[in-house]
């Protein structure tokens, strides 16, 4: 970023002396108005979306007696405990499910990004044969399922039960994710590729070369969004390898955490008297949601840094 | 170059499909789809009867159509006043902590609105701690629209915004440049260059969105429907999981799913016309 | 079966039309409703044991209700019931719900079970809040393991009656009248149990945590704190008295309500039965008789009236627990399995003063015998695989034998402990696990395949033990056997949504939350029974089990 706004200050710094490094020497000082009303509306946001956040994390650290107090989740802190981050990291099965996890985020990621990524380019040429036809196929599956049991057939047939391919090959393509890529490919590269095609260059080259460094930005969207999915999903686990507790990837293994004795129908049995299990702390339950979000705030800078990538591209091909 | 795409798709979505034919039996699972019971359309003469049906799809309808209203603009509009931030440092500040409300489950989103805003909660017991009128919002079925609406905005805005953000980082500077250099004041440049680059990005959202106003967040009513009645909050995916799902009528619910199948791809070719109308691609060119 | 399940997906869809045609409307026979003589035949005779003498004794009320033996401590000299291993070194896998953490595979725990069973057996629990997924996706791939747990409140959803002899094996020509003999510490199981496991007039269900004292559930309170303020739980005695409690206690200003939900652990108070009842030799649903609306009409006052909490309102339950640990709710409806040393340990954690009350049942009108129906004597049964092998079929008996071992016993504590001085140690007289035990032994998994009928036990809070006994004890003489007890009905799919009445269930909810007048819930009843299948229901339970059947008493 730093780098284009210097190749603009060298064209215009008389206009803005005193222009900070961050704003583009040809834009105009905000007005005082203007700022407040943006740092106000800004501010308000923040605090919105601050404020449930903080509660989380305050509860997560918060003791027995804290949370007793408070009568659920703590808004103000009172008293301190890792324990229920404790708890849950020194938990065995908490480091096979990481490891798990990981492989099967790189792997479907890594996969989705290259059959979308072809498929929004094939569809994104203008003349492409049948593009029409294929995309309606594709929008299609967007509304209409066939259903739990018999897409788990399906998959159980050919032989997906308790293997990992199984949580990643039934959901390897989000027709979402290819239609937002596709209007990308569509717009930002259009002279760039016609400018290519008279150099002689195939479709092949033209994409490695032209469209995915143009469109840096979107491309890291659309991984971010498949990782995601990929990191977050519990429901195939749950289809595929329900009882293979060695196999399940950490969001199924923090799930158990947070559903700890919330279902067990105490009413239904005397009998239960000693089996009858504790429920999750609300503590647990809101370590496991802040756990949750570490990997993302880990990951999400990466993304950041592409969107200004597509800038610093946009500036220098423009 | 579409191949592998199309060859998953036919595997793990139009494989499965045969599953739409339980919609058209009265489906045994045991018995499997191939040997349960024929019901023709029955399933579908039962739903049309039903009261409930009806008014499970005129309030999914409602709130569909209310969120579209109230929640769409909003990621576009906090992109833009985001973009339009100068500092860095602060601009990631504020990016990276939007979005994390998304990976909020509905049950914890849901308890921390009660847990502030619920009749026990901190804003009610504040009123009454001071003898004033107590505000019923979590329960009111008048404000429900409202309710979770707000919900949505705070959980998914920030999340929104991503696919605007990269569409506003693919527009080209030197633009900008050239038009201040031209006189072009903050919203003129805004109108004449942010709005055109980001239109088609909005315009491909917005029928996509329209193509799911019949899927307005299942969960979200599954857990509130009790506290304000199903009348108000019942909609066609809590219908037919209540209907279909728990008590075992599982071809009811697969001629309900069905049923909002038909009427979802109408709604998005309808949308992807007016675009078309318009004189944009929508989902794909004329 | 496998492979001709796949052939038959993928070559219907290649070619749907035919296959569909030549396959459609095959009509399947379920196992069916039990018959009186049949059902007799096939159950196992009973006989009972009991090694160790209980501290507080059983106590009989009417209709074969009795309550559970109580015991304030663990003996100390544990007898071995089972001779030998009972396994003979066959490998199977089994499959049970499990509401926690599970512990890790080939954990030290399992070994040293697999090495006194003598069988290696694969313990896979499934996440209990979503079994009622997991296991109809196993059904529907027949992928279901050697030993599966199958709750009853989900027989409707698993159709257990439709899985009975197509992929549950058969076990009566195993158990039957003295057969069973060879398993004694199966034959100790009280016969009501078995009942619950038996579809068709033959047995399937092994059944775990069996009692004569199941019912829905009671009302409880804070004792702790009623009694502080001067006030016994004897002191209610009909439904005025608590609507008068609710309003003494109520103090909304300070965040402290009196009730959380109690609908359903209530309305028995009005004489209204769980879902039918016979009156004249006609049957009746609960839905037409007038003390069903009284009943609603006491909880809609009640929630009008600003004495339930806003949150029960808003039907949020998730923190139900918290609520009552910190005070914030007095009284509060639920299962009586969360009387109990873990419920106690939590909220002492939360209130040192902590104490867990129930009322005694009364009848609304406060001058009756109140009457509380029975529900079937266990919810927790497992099942064999019909894959299996007679000799190994016998082989998991054996081992199911081994599970079932009475309390005290060797095995037992092997069962619920582990190993002493690995998984727990004994202290003051109290077995008290170790990390290891902690991690591996107390995620329930055993019991819930096979377990010996159960017992009040509570090692280190005996008030809990005493408590829980004594109103057992207090309460043993209003429970009453109700219509089509431990019958196992199975209904054509076709009368499910009748069943449900989900329409009617949404509008008491709505009523007894103070949302809605009774009369829509009369409304709702009326639309139900003409269009919503009910009249058909009752003439299918009159016709199918009542006129063929009688009502199982």
């Amino acid at each position: 970023m730093t780098k284009v706004f210097t190749i603009g200050a060298g064209t215009s710094a008389a206009r803005a002396p005193r222009a900070r490094a961050d704003r583009p020497p040809w834009q105009e000082r905000p007005s005082v108005a203007g700022q407040s009303a943006k740092g106000l509306s800004l501010g308000g946001v923040l605090a919105v979306m601050l404020v449930p956040l903080w509660i989380v994390v305050v509860t997560s650290l918060a003791t027995p007696g804290a949370v007793n107090r408070a009568g659920g989740l703590v808004i103000w802190p009172d008293g301190f405990t890792l324990q229920a981050y404790r708890e849950i990291l020194t938990d065995p099965t908490i480091r096979t499910a990481l490891i798990v996890s990981l492989g099967i985020t790189v792997a479907g990621t890594a996969l989705s990004m290259v059959v979308s990524v072809l498929c929004a380019y094939g569809l994104s040429r203008p003349r492409s044969p049948g593009h029409r036809l294929i995309l309606v196929l594709l929008i299609v599956t967007m509304f209409v399922s066939g259903g739990l049991i018999p897409t788990f057939l399906v998959v159980t047939g050919l032989g997906g039960y308790g293997q990992w391919w199984a949580l990643i090959l039934p959901n390897a393509v989000s027709v979402f994710n290819i239609l937002v890529l596709r209007s990308f490919y569509a717009k930002t590269s259009a002279e760039l590729i016609d400018a290519a095609r008279m150099d002689g260059a195939g479709d092949w080259r033209i994409l490695r070369s032209v469209v995915l460094p143009t469109s840096r930005a979107v491309t890291a969207v659309i991984a971010l969004f498949y990782a995601v999915g990929y990191w977050n999903s519990f429901f195939t686990v749950m289809l595929y390898m329900p009882t293979d507790s060695e196999k399940w990837p950490l969001q199924y293994v923090l799930l158990t955490y947070v559903n700890r004795g919330a279902g067990m129908p105490g009413s239904v049995n005397a009998g239960f008297g000693m089996a009858h299990a504790q429920t999750a702390p609300l503590s647990t339950q809101m370590a496991v949601v802040v756990l949750t979000l570490v990997p993302l705030l880990i990951v999400y800078p990466f993304v950041q840094k592409n969107f200004r990538a597509g800038v610093l591209t946009g500036a220098v091909k423009g | 170059m579409v191949v592998p795409a199309i060859v998953l798709l036919l595997v793990f979505n139009y494989a499965p499909l045969f599953g739409l034919l339980t919609a058209f039996q009265y489906y045994d699972p045991p018995a499997g789809v191939w040997n349960s019971d024929w019901a023709g359309f029955d399933q579908f003469r039962l739903l049309f009867a039903d009261p409930l049906f009806w008014g499970a799809l005129r309030n999914t309808l409602y709130l569909g159509l209310v969120q579209l209203v109230l929640f769409f603009p909003i990621p576009i509009a906090l992109a833009l006043l985001l973009n339009s931030v100068l500092s860095v440092r602060v601009r990631n500040f504020i990016q990276s902590v939007v979005y994390l409300p998304h990976f909020f489950s509905w049950v914890l989103v849901i308890t921390i609105f009660q847990q502030m805003l619920g009749g026990a909660g901190a804003l009610n017991q504040f009123l009454r701690s001071h003898d004033l009128q107590t505000w019923d919002i979590t329960t009111n079925p008048g404000t429900f629209v409202l309710l979770v609406t707000s919900q949505v905005v705070w959980k998914e805005a920030g999340w929104g915004i991503v696919v605007f953000l990269a569409a506003l980082s693919a527009v080209n500077p030197g633009l900008y440049e050239a038009a201040a250099v031209d006189g072009a004041g903050p919203f003129r440049r805004m109108w004449h260059i942010t709005l055109p680059g980001l239109r088609t990005v909005i315009v491909l959202m917005l029928v996509l969105r329209l193509g799911g106003t019949l899927s307005v967040g299942f969960e979200q009513f599954l857990i509130q429907r009790d506290a304000v009645g199903h009348e108000t909050a019942e909609v066609l995916d809590t219908y037919a999981f209540y209907y279909g799902i728990t008590t075992g009528d599982y071809s009811l619910g697969a001629a309900a799913g069905l049923f909002k199948s038909v009427i979802s791809l109408l709604l998005i070719w309808g949308a992807n016309k007016l675009a078309h109308f318009f004189g944009e691609d929508g989902l794909y060119r004329r | 079966m496998r492979p001709e399940l796949n052939r038959r997906s993928f070559v219907a869809l290649a070619a749907a039309t035919p296959l569909l045609a030549a396959c459609g409307g095959a009509a399947r026979q379920k196992a069916g409703t039990n018959s009186r003589a049949g059902l007799q035949a096939a159950l196992p005779s009973h006989v009972p044991s009991s090694p160790v003498k209980p501290d507080i004794p059983s106590v009989a009320g009417g209709a074969g209700a009795a309550t559970d033996p109580a015991f304030l401590s663990y003996p100390s000299n544990q007898a071995a019931t089972v001779q030998g291993t009972p396994g003979r070194g066959g490998s199977y896998t089994a499959v049970t719900p499990l509401w926690g953490t599970v512990p890790p595979a080939g954990n030290s725990f399992y070994e040293a079970m697999n090495k006194a069973l003598g069988v290696t057996l694969t313990m896979k629990p499934a996440d209990g809040n979503n079994y009622n997924t997991i296991v109809p996706t196993m059904t529907a791939a027949r992928r279901l393991p050697d030993w599966i747990q199958l709750p009853t409140w989900w027989n409707a959803i698993f159709d257990v009656g439709g899985l009975a002899g197509t992929q549950l094996a058969d076990l009566t020509p195993y158990l039957a009248a003295d057969k069973i003999k060879k398993y004694p510490n199966l034959a100790a199981i009280p016969t009501g149990a078995w009942q619950t496991g038996a579809w068709g007039d033959k047995l399937y269900g092994i059944p775990s945590f069996s009692s004569s004292f199941v019912i829905a559930g009671a009302v409880f309170h804070r004792r702790d704190i009623l009694e502080a303020r001067g006030i016994t739980a004897g002191q209610v005695r009909s439904a005025d008295d608590l609507m008068n409690l609710g309003k003494e206690l109520t103090d909304a200003k300070r965040g402290v309500w009196a009730f959380d939900d109690v609908w359903t652990y209530l309305f028995p108070a009005w004489d209204v039965p769980l879902t039918w009842d016979v009156r004249d030799g006609r049957l009746i649903h609960k839905y037409e008789m007038p003390q069903f609306f009284e009943a609603l009409d006491w909880h809609h006052r009640m929630a009008r009236a600003g004495y339930l909490h806003p949150d029960a309102v808003a039907g949020q339950n998730a923190n139900a627990d918290t609520r009552f640990y910190s005070g914030k709710v007095l009284i509060s409806g639920g299962g009586t399995g969360a009387w109990n040393l873990t419920d106690h340990q939590s909220g002492t954690a939360a209130d040192k003063d902590y104490r867990r009350g129930a009322f005694d049942f009364f009848a609304a009108d406060g001058t009756s015998a109140p009457r509380v129906a029975m529900g079937p004597s266990t919810n927790v049964i497992s099942y064999l695989s019909d894959r299996l092998k007679p000799d190994q079929i016998e082989e998991l008996l054996a081992v199911a034998d081994y599970l079932a071992a009475p309390f005290g016993s060797a095995e037992y504590t092997m069962v619920n402990f582990g190993v002493e001085g690995v998984h727990f140690t004994m202290k003051d007289g109290v077995p008290t696990a170790t990390e290891d035990g902690k991690k591996f032994v107390q995620a329930m998994t055993f019991p819930f395949l096979a377990s010996p009928p159960a017992v009040i036990s509570n090692p280190g809070a005996g008030v809990v033990t005493r408590d829980y006994a004594a109103w057992q004890a207090a309460n043993v003489k209003s429970l009453y056997k109700p219509v089509f007890w431990n019958m196992n009905i199975s209904m054509p799919r076709s009368l499910s949504g009748a069943s449900a009445a989900q329409a009617v269930e949404d509008a008491v909810k709505d009523c007894y939350h103070g949302r809605t007048k009774v009369s829509e819930v009369q409304a709702a009843v009326s639309t139900w029974k003409t269009s919503g299948g009910g009249d058909r229901l009752k003439q299918w339970m009159t016709g199918n089990v009542l006129d063929k059947y009688g009502t199982g008493q």
